[in-house]
Parts: structure tokens; sequence; C-alpha cells
């Protein structure tokens, strides 16, 4: 296992023109590497649907990657959606599942099946023609350029410590940049971000 | 009945970009031609909420998509659409196909006028997806609109003026199978 550090600072490197969905115990660590305008919280949202949500912006920006920062216990939420990523032949999404094993934001709390749940390969019986579990901080890093590239959908479980991030919230003092607006500005910050750029 | 070549050119003439479904029977016809005609993208899913979220992500990232889902699949959604298109504030049309209308019409209860109950909501000749269809809309502050038959086409493209207006979602309901 390694800690969301580890898991994040590598990303926040690597990262280009990307858009980048978090959700959950991520959502303010990644915020402390990142306050890029194509950034997005799915925070004060609905319990689950980052990936769902992803996945739809993925199919409407085919030519920029999107990267999903999703929790093991809001992909439990949703198996399904790994059926309809590999299904509706996107190329442009990459999701991470951060399994720690606990519902974090809410206490740590464990997560059903915590100890042997392989979202990988259920990713890959989905159809996911590329998916990763790391547990291991070097060889996660060492692969994260390879991962980054070539077609997807791409699935990477990367098994880190639980943390200890709390509920989150949207509010103008927040310090994670993109939770000091309402969700809906956050949605339309994001969409008038994506027309502006076109398709660079 | 609605006939689905109506319904799908006022689809195309809302320049709708997605199909987002879970298929029945109400919308089979409809969902044959869209395959067919192959101008607008089906994008099935595997459960109604999803609908929701992706479309979401679709309005951000610059598209058009519609939800068409049956009322049973709407009472699914629940914190979906409220956390995703409602929290939001997407311009979204959702086609809803309404399950148990015309026992509810033959039965000559109104679900504005009539608090729902148990013995209600278990009665054998009434279905109670039914009932609830509306009433849920209402909660949930979805104005909403009936395409009964061809004639009524037109309250497609009137949803979709109400729901940029309003910027939310606003339902269609379907009340017969497409043809």
């Amino acid at each position: 296992m390694f800690t969301k550090h580890q898991f994040l600072e590598p990303l926040a490197r690597l990262r280009t023109d990307q858009i980048v969905i978090t959700t959950m115990g991520v959502v303010r660590p990644w915020a402390r590497y990142s306050e890029h305008a194509l950034d997005f919280a799915s925070a004060d949202s609905a319990m689950g649907h980052a990936a769902d949500f992803a996945l739809g912006i993925a199919l409407a920006q085919p030519s920029r990657q999107v990267i999903c920062l999703n929790g093991d216990g809001s992909m439990l939420m949703t198996l399904g959606t790994l059926v309809t990523i590999a299904s509706s032949g996107v190329k442009n999404l990459i999701l991470f599942v951060v399994q720690n094993g606990t519902y974090e934001v809410t206490g740590n709390q464990l997560t059903p099946g915590s100890d042997r749940v392989d979202f990988s390969g259920l990713a890959k019986s989905a159809g996911f023609p590329r998916a990763y579990t790391f547990d291991d901080a070097q060889a996660y890093e060492c692969s994260l350029e390879e991962i980054l590239s070539g077609d997807g959908p791409v699935c990477v479980t990367v098994k880190t410590e639980p943390g200890s991030e709390g509920p989150l919230g949207r509010r103008p003092d927040e310090p994670a940049h993109y939770l000091r607006c309402s969700l809906a500005d956050s949605a339309r910050q994001l969409r008038g971000a994506l027309l502006d750029r076109g398709a660079d | 009945m609605a006939q689905a070549r109506l319904i799908l050119d006022e689809l195309k003439k809302a320049k709708v970009t997605h199909v987002l479904t879970v298929p029945d029977n109400s919308s089979r016809t409809l969902l044959e031609l869209l395959a067919a005609d192959r101008t607008i993208p089906i994008v099935p899913v595997t459960r109604e909420g999803e609908a929701f979220a992706i479309a979401t992500g679709l309005w951000v990232g610059g598209k058009k998509p519609v939800v068409l889902i049956q009322n049973t699949g709407l009472l699914e959604t629940g914190d979906a659409l409220r956390g995703t298109a409602i929290r939001m504030r997407v311009p979204l049309v959702c086609l809803i196909t309404y399950r148990g209308y015309a026992k509810l019409q033959a039965s000559g209860i109104s679900t504005k006028a009539e608090a729902l109950n148990a013995s209600l909501l278990s009665r054998l000749d009434l279905d109670s997806v039914a009932l609830l269809t509306e009433p849920t809309l209402k909660a949930w502050s979805i104005p909403h609109y009936f395409l009964h038959e061809d004639g009524d086409i037109a309250q497609i493209s009137a949803a979709f003026r109400k729901a940029q207006e309003l910027e939310q979602p606003v339902a269609v309901l379907i009340t017969r199978d497409t043809t």
C-alpha cells in the first residue's frame, strides 16, 4: 500500500491538458497539487456517480483525455458503470480506483469486500482493454507514463492507506480552489473552459 | 399513440446529439428507429441513474443529450438525478414512458387530488408506479409535458424551450406505446 501523496504527486507532475474529475477522499488532496481550470470536484453531487459523469465528458470530448479519480466505495455503488464505459467505445477515459478499503469521509468504515474486491479484474471482465493494479508506489510511478499514453479505456486500481479526509462541502473559504463555488457554477466553469478551448 | 418517426424528427430538429436509455416496451419502436436511422447515437446504460450522470457530463462537454427511460426507472434515479442534472442545472429533456397510465385514467383517480397511501399503492387494478410518477416529478421540481398522440408532438419542442429557459431538467411523459 502507498500514500495518497505517492499516488497524486506523480500524476499531477505528468498531467498536461487532461480533464480531471475527483470525488470523495481525493478531492482536497488533489487540490494541493493542482489548480487547473480543467479540474472538477464531484462533491456535493450524486454519490457514486463520478465515473459515469466522467464518461459523459469523455464521450463529448473525444480528442481530450479524461481522468477520473474515483474511490472504491464510490465504484461499488455503480459497478455497472464499468460495463457501460467498456461498451461505450470511449477511448479517452482513464479511471483510477483508489482502493483504501474504507468509506474515508464518513469515518473509515470498511467497504463491503474491502479485502478482496479486484476492481481491475472486474474492469477487464467488463471489457476494458487495459487494467492495472498497484500496491507499490515505485511500480506505479514507473508505469504512469505508459498508463497515460495509448488508447483506453484504462482502469487503474491503486491500493492506498486509509486517510483522514473529513466530510466534503462547498463554501467560499474552502482551501480547495474548486470547492469555493456551487456545483452548478463549477459545471458551467468547466463547460466554459472546454468550449472556449475547442479541441486544443 | 405517437409515431416514433415524429418523435425522431423532433429530436433531430432540436439537434439532440445522444440518447441515453434503458429500453422498455413503450419506447421499443422509437429505439429501433433511432438505431436504424443512425443520426443520433444511442448510449445504453445499466441503470437509469447512470443515464443522468452521463447526460450531465455530455452537456458539460458541449453536447445535447436526452434521457429516454420508463417511469419505473425514473423512481430508481433518485440521488443520481438530484446530484447531477438538477444540482448542476442542466437543461436536459427526459422522455419518460408512463407505465400504468391507462389504468390510472380508467380508475378516475387523480394523483393531484388524492393523497397516496398504502392501500392505494397496493391495489390490484392499479400500477403503483403510475400513481407515483407525477407526484415524484412535482417533488423534484421537474416540469412535465404530455405526449399522448401525434397531435401533441410539439410538446417535445416546448420541453426543450422550457429546459433552456429554466436551466433545469424537464420531462415529457409518453403515455402510450410509440408506433
